[in-house]
């Protein structure tokens, strides 16, 4: 990460808030806790919540966490219902925040993921040194995003 | 009015319109240590005083989290709006953290008369984020009748709780190693309520019996303090909880809205300034000081002298600064 | 005397002395320490020292089929009868698995093991979940009828089953619902409760968490109860490590974790006055088998012999049934790389056989396109070829325990033996395995491990051929078709189901709840026996669960690492 953009993580304040979260039916959590525990080792605050959140739970706690960057763990096919999320965190203003997916991503079905609005994508085998970098970055441009959309 | 004065009143406003996103944004920006956070608390201040404060403390393994969960499905059932503040330590080195304590609180996820809002300590010595008080006053405006306030306490530094609530609450449970080492002195003594959760346990009656015999050796106050046995995973024990906390509510001195705020500012006020006091003197490289330490090693002075010497001297100085 | 006959009378201790120099002098500054998953460390050589002498041979070896069952739990093992060919099938509708169960029957597999959509992990019925993400990695089953078409053409009384159901296993009492209609009694009906084991679920595998952890724990004893007299040649209880391995448990860790538990398990049902010679029998294991070959086999090696131990001189086993540690084996799903699949097939042949040489009782073996998506009908085939070629063309069966004997696998199985017993002191010292889970210990401990291992995998230490060496530049994963179901078979099931709950009785469906509900809160009736009532009614799964959820709590396990 370029220099100007180190000084713009470090004065963030507070540091970024990052929703680590399932949606869908799956409940296998290992890599999700994985990343968690990294980004925390990375100075972030980290809201962790079990899988099967719904949605509609996931937007709420956005909104009330003022979170500014959401990781959604996909290992199964619940990735097939992440538009159907973004559009909801959109129609609740939280355009702002930006979204990464994690886990098993048929190759065929990531387009349909970006064209939602999905930043990033990590597929098995993302090292740590790539999520803590680009998690950084999106937290950096929604913290910006924020500002714009807010004011001031 | 400036710019940044015209954003700050209008997010208060918005704050106090039911905004979700405006009243989390603006914790947020209250929680840090920003210009425009503080411009914002100014904003908010007047409006604020008619929440009730209650602190959730104890030891990790208590079952905080669980048993606010219940909490506040009581209270919603009684038709009042509840927040949660769940503070969590940060990591000292990273400054990072994994805040978790809403993971119990899960069914209330959707429920609009429900808000809850975790933040870290970042290092914060008393085991609360340092501008707790700011956050609680945000909530305060968006109208909420009830701040829960959890925050873990194992010893005596974690006793700052104490100052913000207006009910403090702490929740032990039985079997944690040594029964009564969560309730070491500080913490027993900041109590308005103790609940032992758990109580199903085959413990819980001599964890009762030993809290007990601490009350009794206590001042006349503690001695009042009820001890509430919860099951905190079924709902057992919360109805009296809650009813426990009404009734301290209402023993405390008659307070009306002014007189919360007042009591709260005074707080507010104390906590900065005694920060404030502290960076000066930490900092402080002025030969004249060096020599007041010199003196405190060496026995010419002692500490109460060399403090109101530092006090009286800084007080002073800075008021000399700002004329 | 010449050269050759001074080599000869050479001492032992002299050549392995020399042998040594050699090895340092030739390794030079190549030489480094290696340990295995479990942390302990690998020699390059071991020879007789590292043998039991042969007094030790009886105490710590014994005999296959002899107590303490370290080389085999039966005198004959595979050479008398290899283990079951039991492969997971599981997608779509219930003609979906009728067919793939059919052609995997075919094809060699000798036992069923049915696994329900996620949306039956949850506890939801197929009406209650959006549409694209059902069956696509489990069979829709949500009632007695479902299972009857699942099971079409499928002998009931000579074939063992098991279902991936956990608490309150509404599937197996759809089962029983549909043997009772066929005219097939219970007492011929055999296979396992495969899921059974709350405890790993709540630890590692949040997938299978459907009621709180007090609320499980009765639950499972209610079943174990009802099946000790009515479906007397079922096992009732699985304990299961393969969670705990895939959450991270060292392969040392997994078996302490697993037997710490089955000794709660065994303890819950003595305390209700079951006596150990009548459950133990049908306590069985079920573990994942990890690509770390010799380290596998000496893990189970070792757990025989601990598990004989424990039961007989722990928890009161007078019966040699009681002692035996009967295993049903999984090859590892993370130790396969969704780069460069194919390569899968290497792996699991490995792992398959590292089970084999282990004395296992029954094997799924996974197909190489596991990582990416659910087995399509030409992978899930590969997998069971697998399994044949090594029965019939690797001559694996033809000795028992070929293993055994090996310097090296002997001396392992001794400090596999060792570590699992630290780590089942660590947890007895805290009161046993529910304190333990309920504390989150087990679950920190696990996490370690986990992160230990994800370390060294970022590192480079573990390698792993297509993901952090031996990379292919053009590693696309879009060669692998997914495969999911028919999106208007799926529809046409879903309605199907809601119609045919608009024409049940509703006053028979709420009797049948409220006398669920009657003994949820009872002490002493038998849920499991209400939930199989209750599925004869016409309840679906999800109105099962939900009861039972309302009464006996649904429990948030979660702590973090």
């Amino acid at each position: 990460m370029g220099q100007s953009a180190t000084d713009e993580l470090s004065i963030l304040s507070p540091p970024p808030r990052v929703l680590i979260t399932k949606i869908g039916l799956d409940g296998h959590d290992r890599g999700s806790r994985i990343v968690a525990a990294y980004l925390r080792d990375a100075g972030m605050e980290v809201i962790y919540t079990p899988p099967w959140q719904s949605i509609e739970s996931v937007v709420q706690l956005a909104l009330q966490e003022d979170i500014d960057l959401i990781g959604v763990s996909s290992l199964a096919t619940d990735h097939l219902i992440i538009p159907d999320m973004m559009t909801a965190l959109r129609d609740a203003r939280l355009g702002a925040v930006e979204v990464f997916v994690g886990g098993i991503i048929p190759e065929q079905e990531r387009p349909a993921l970006i064209a939602a609005g999905v930043h990033k994508i990590f597929g098995p085998g993302a090292k740590r040194d790539e999520i803590v970098e680009s998690a950084q970055q999106m937290a950096v441009s929604a913290r910006k995003n924020k500002q714009q959309e807010f004011g001031g | 009015m400036s710019d940044v004065n015209q954003f700050a009143d209008n997010m208060v406003s918005r704050v106090r319109a039911g905004d979700i996103g405006a009243l989390a944004r603006s914790i947020s920006l209250v929680d840090s240590f920003s210009d425009l956070g503080t411009l914002i608390h100014h904003s908010a201040r007047p409006h604020a005083g008619h929440t009730e404060v209650v602190g959730i403390t104890g030891p990790p393994g208590a079952g905080k989290s669980t048993l606010i969960n219940a909490l506040v499905a009581g209270l919603r059932k009684q038709g009042r709006r509840v927040a949660v503040v769940a503070v969590d330590p940060s990591s000292p080195i990273t400054g990072g953290s994994v805040l978790g304590d809403r993971t119990r609180m899960g069914e209330h996820s959707c429920d609009p008369g429900v808000f809850i809002r975790s933040l870290s300590a970042r290092g914060h010595l008393g085991g609360l984020s340092a501008n707790i008080l700011r956050v609680v006053d945000l909530i305060d405006i968006a109208g909420w009748d009830l701040v829960i306030v959890e925050t873990v306490g194992a010893g005596q530094s974690e006793t700052e709780i104490a100052e913000i609530a207006d009910i403090n609450v702490v929740i032990n449970a039985p079997g944690l190693g040594d029964d009564v080492q969560a309730i070491k002195a500080g913490i027993l003594e900041i109590a308005d309520i103790l609940v032992i959760n758990k109580a199903d346990s085959p413990l819980a009656q001599r964890t009762e019996r030993q809290l007990k015999a601490m009350l009794q050796l206590r001042r006349e106050e503690c001695q009042q303090v009820p001890v509430i046995n919860t099951i905190a995973t079924d709902g057992s024990g919360v109805d009296k909880l809650i009813e426990a906390i009404t009734d301290k509510g209402r023993l405390k001195p008659k307070r009306n809205k002014k007189e919360r705020l007042l009591e709260r500012t005074r707080r507010l006020i104390a906590q900065e300034a005694a920060e404030q006091v502290k960076q000066l003197v930490l900092k402080d490289q002025h030969p004249d000081t060096s020599k007041l330490l010199e003196s405190v090693i060496s026995g010419d002075c002692n500490y109460d002298q060399a403090i109101t010497r530092l006090l009286s001297q800084h007080y002073t100085q800075s008021k000399q600064n700002e004329d | 005397m010449s050269d050759s006959k001074k080599t000869d009378s050479q001492s032992m201790a002299d050549a392995g002395q020399q042998w040594e120099k050699q090895y340092a002098q030739q390794i030079g500054n190549k030489d480094r320490v290696i340990k295995n998953r479990s942390g302990i460390e690998v020699q390059p050589l071991y020879t007789p020292d590292n043998l039991q002498d042969s007094t030790e041979f009886q105490s710590k070896l014994g005999f296959p089929g002899q107590f303490p069952y370290t080389r085999g739990i039966y005198p004959t093992m595979h050479r008398g009868r290899t283990w079951t060919q039991r492969q997971l099938v599981g997608l779509g509708t219930p003609s979906d698995y009728n067919e793939r169960l059919r052609s995997m029957l075919d094809l060699g597999a000798t036992a069923i093991s049915l696994i329900p959509c996620n949306s039956g992990f949850r506890g939801v019925d197929c009406d209650a979940v959006p549409l694209p993400l059902l069956g696509t990695c489990g069979t829709v089953v949500n009632t007695a009828d479902h299972m009857d078409t699942c099971l079409d053409q499928v002998a009931l009384d000579q074939i063992s089953t098991a279902m991936n159901d956990p608490s309150p296993f509404t599937m197996f009492a759809f089962l029983l619902n549909v043997a009772k209609r066929r005219g097939v009694s219970w007492d011929k009906i055999t296979g396992t409760s495969n899921q059974s084991d709350y405890l790993s679920h709540f630890v590692a595998n949040h997938m299978f968490v459907r009621l709180s952890l007090p609320g499980s724990r009765r639950v499972l004893v209610d079943h174990i109860e009802f099946c000790r007299e009515r479906v007397p040649n079922w096992n009732a209880m699985s304990i299961v490590g393969q969670h705990m391995q895939q959450a991270g448990a060292t392969p040392a860790e997994t078996i302490a974790f697993t037997f710490a538990s089955a000794i709660q398990h065994a303890e819950d049902c003595i305390a209700r006055g079951m006596d150990p010679d009548s459950i133990l029998p049908r306590f069985t294991f079920f573990f994942d088998i990890s690509i770390s070959f010799f380290e596998e086999v000496a893990k189970f090696r070792a757990a025989r012999r601990i598990w004989a131990r424990i039961v007989r001189d722990q928890l009161g086993g007078k019966d040699p049934k009681s002692w035996r540690f009967k295993f049903h084996g999984q090859t590892s799903g993370i130790d396969l790389t969704a780069q460069q699949p194919i390569n899968n097939i290497s792996r699991v042949a490995i792992q398959a056989m590292s089970g084999i040489l282990s004395g296992i009782q029954s094997m799924h073996t996974d197909a190489y396109d596991e990582p990416i998506t659910c087995p399509s009908e030409e992978t899930a085939k590969i997998a069971v070829a697998t399994q044949n070629i090594l029965r019939e063309e690797a001559h694996l069966c033809d000795v028992i325990d070929p293993l055994g004997g090996s310097y090296y696998v002997e001396r392992m199985t001794d400090q596999m033996e060792e570590e699992i017993l630290k780590t089942m002191e660590k947890i007895s010292a805290v009161g046993g395995m529910y304190k333990a889970v309920e504390s989150g210990l087990v679950q920190s401990m696990i996490g370690d491990s986990a992160m230990a291992y994800q370390e060294k995998i970022e590192s480079g230490e573990q390698k792993i051929v297509g993901l952090n060496c031996y990379q292919d530049e053009d590693d696309s994963m879009e060669e692998i078709p997914t495969c999911r179901p028919d999106p208007e078979a799926m529809k046409r099931h879903v309605e199907a189901f809601k119609a045919f709950k608009k024409a049940r009785s509703q006053r028979t469906v709420n009797n049948a709840l409220d006398d669920l509900t009657r003994a949820a809160n009872s002490d002493d009736e038998n849920i499991f026996s209400r939930v199989v009532d209750a599925t004869e009614s016409g309840v679906s799964q999800g109105e099962i669960i939900a009861c039972l959820r309302d009464e006996l709590g649904f429990g948030q396990p979660l702590t973090i690492a």
